[in-house]
């Protein structure tokens, strides 16, 4: 079965710093591939030249077997690549329902449509009895599950969650958990940045560990944590 | 200058009442004329209508897609030019004039967007004034087309036969009565038909946030074009019935830096994102620049005796508070701001809710 995303050589350079220099790795269709690495390890960078808000300085985003390199944001997320932003961005004076629906207006032309989509994809979340306040309302918990939400309205085939899990007490987390199994249950793929090992380790199937910029493994979960170089560039840092 | 929070609502329910109440008050409106017969009500309403006009059509780009345009006098002059040009040098009738007329300001809306979307904030702003400034610098030296600072002074509109029948021939005010009345309706109404449209949704999300609509699938440059276009469109529809309306145009009177600053304070004043917004900072301005004209202000201050006629102060208020409006509007645009920053109407509101609360509050033991 071909890959649903392949990331081949990718390189980003800002002036004459590598961002990415040389990643590439696939993920395949049904999974939940973790991208770890330590901070300013690239993983962002990476996410923003996956979905079209940077192009690549060099290598080629294969989506489905189409080269993504040069599409715009809007494009990509009409192919069925969504994403979420690390520091979440609600539409603050729009409700939580009206913010869902403008994802799910991505597939229609009907409001009536979109009010449907949205509140089923609020239940996904267990918000539907938020829809009628502000977005710019919530509380961080919230707003990374509204987050959630509205790409899922999108009605994407991939999914990629930059840090869903940020900033979130160990309750929240792990409500953000079950939601990505559940979702990874639905048939849906996706990529996951995250910081909690712990977190990580329990929802992918494979994991891509970036630092500096560069690949430095892919594999399982399990052979992650055992990985020496690994552990000397992130673990390690983590303990000293 | 934030806009006001939308409420939810089912989509039936809400569409028959906004309806209802433009109907009843457009159809009041209509008969106004019958009753009302000075001059003076009548060219007081117009200046209103065209208000209503511009403040809604601005509306759509900046109160909902977030794009604070300080540049559409371009298009009010253009829609102005165009009608006056073809009337007075080409004799052709302004309802024909009408017709190339909007197609300029679309097309002059489309090459302005192009330039001006790439830029975000503050850069847009100072984009679209600049934009503004060279239509009104070439309506002012293309002398052989525009008759430059001179200006052009309608001398006859023909009159209007529809079926051999003359409609008006233009000599009351009546006949701009209802043009303004009909485009104000017009606009209120496609003001409506966006807000509960999918463009109104990604309007809106672009306007809170562009990075965040983009990855939501909205293509950025379309829709802000979309709302450029339809709001250039109806600004220079205005700039066509002010123009014949008045019988007299120049550069700074149809292009000037002034016109553009009006049409952003009627939505910020009456509140930006919102229907009714403009329809109050219409009401509000119109009323306010008459009574600054008038010396209406100075008056009222006499006779309440907070000055004194014959004092200084008092003669100075009469000889320039008429001639100080645009410092009045920056002080009115300041203490908005300031105070009502959802605009009067958002602050009636939020009077309202917290008057509702009160109550409540009372009469709950």
């Amino acid at each position: 079965m071909s890959p649903v995303l392949e990331v081949r050589h990718v390189s980003k350079f800002f002036g004459g710093l590598a961002a990415n220099s040389d990643v590439s790795f696939q993920v395949e269709k049904g999974t939940v591939t973790g991208l770890i690495g330590p901070n300013g390890a690239g993983k962002t960078t990476l996410f923003n030249c996956i979905t079209g808000y940077y192009p690549p300085s060099r290598g080629e985003v294969i989506f489905k077997g189409q080269r993504m390199n040069g599409l715009t944001p809007d494009k990509v997320c009409m192919l069925g690549m969504a994403r979420t932003w690390q520091k979440v961005r609600p539409l603050a004076k729009l409700t939580v329902l009206d913010n869902v629906m403008v994802g799910a207006l991505a597939r229609t032309g009907s409001l009536r449509v979109a009010r449907e989509v949205a509140r089923e994809q609020l239940q996904v979340v267990k918000m539907e009895h938020k829809a009628g306040s502000l977005a710019g309302g919530l509380p961080i918990g919230e707003r990374k599950k509204l987050e959630v939400a509205r790409v899922l309205a999108t009605g994407p085939e991939l999914l990629l969650l930059d840090e869903v899990m940020g900033g979130l007490n160990p309750a929240e987390s792990e409500e953000i958990i079950g939601l990505i199994l559940d979702i990874r249950k639905h048939g849906l793929t996706q990529m996951v940045i995250e910081h909690d090992m712990k977190a990580i380790m329990r929802i992918s199937d494979r994991i891509v560990v970036l630092s500096s910029g560069e690949k430095l493994a892919e594999g399982l979960p399990q052979d992650i944590v055992a990985n020496p170089a690994v552990i000397a560039a992130y673990l390690g840092e983590a303990v000293a | 200058m934030s806009p006001s929070p939308r409420k939810e609502g089912g989509p039936r329910g809400t569409l028959l009442v906004p309806l209802l109440a433009i109907g009843a008050v457009g159809t009041a409106l209509a008969f106004l004329p019958s009753f009302v017969s000075s001059p003076y009500a009548l060219h007081l309403m117009v200046l209103f209508f065209l208000s209503v006009v511009m403040g809604s059509a601005w509306n759509l780009l900046g109160g909902y897609g977030g794009q604070y345009s300080v540049g559409h006098a371009a298009y009010f002059g253009v829609g102005a030019y165009t009608v006056l040009i073809l009337l007075q040098y080409r004799q052709l009738a302004p309802w024909w004039g009408l017709l190339p007329a909007l197609a300029l300001s679309v097309l002059l809306a489309l090459v302005i967007g192009s330039i001006t979307f790439r830029l975000r904030g503050p850069y847009f702003v100072l984009a679209s004034i600049a934009m503004a400034e060279i239509v009104r610098l070439a309506a002012l030296n293309w002398k052989d087309l525009t008759n430059g600072a001179e200006g052009i002074l309608v001398s006859d509109i023909p009159p209007l036969v529809l079926g051999g029948k003359v409609v008006t021939n233009f000599t009351s005010k009546v006949p701009f009565y209802y043009a303004g009345l009909a485009l104000a309706v017009a606009v209120v109404l496609v003001a409506l038909w966006v807000e509960r449209s999918k463009l109104g949704y990604y309007l809106q999300a672009i306007r809170e946030d562009q990075d965040a609509a983009n990855s939501l699938g909205i293509p950025l440059t379309l829709y802000k074009n979309v709302a450029l276009v339809l709001s250039a469109l109806f600004t220079a529809w205005a700039g066509a019935l002010f123009a014949l309306y008045v019988g007299f145009i120049d550069p700074a009177t149809a292009i000037g830096l002034d016109i553009s600053v009006q049409i952003v304070l009627v939505a910020i004043i009456g509140g930006i994102g919102t229907i009714l917004g403009p329809v109050v900072g219409a009401a509000v301005l119109v009323a306010l620049s008459e009574a600054l004209r008038s010396n209406l202000v100075t008056d009222l201050l006499v006779k309440g005796g907070v000055v004194s006629e014959s004092s200084r102060f008092g003669v100075f208020l009469r000889e320039n508070l008429a001639h100080a409006h645009m410092l009045i509007y920056g002080l009115l645009v300041a203490l908005v701001i300031l105070f009502m920053p959802e605009g009067v109407l958002g602050a009636l509101r939020s009077f309202a809710r917290r008057r509702k609360r009160a109550v409540a509050a009372e009469t709950s033991p």
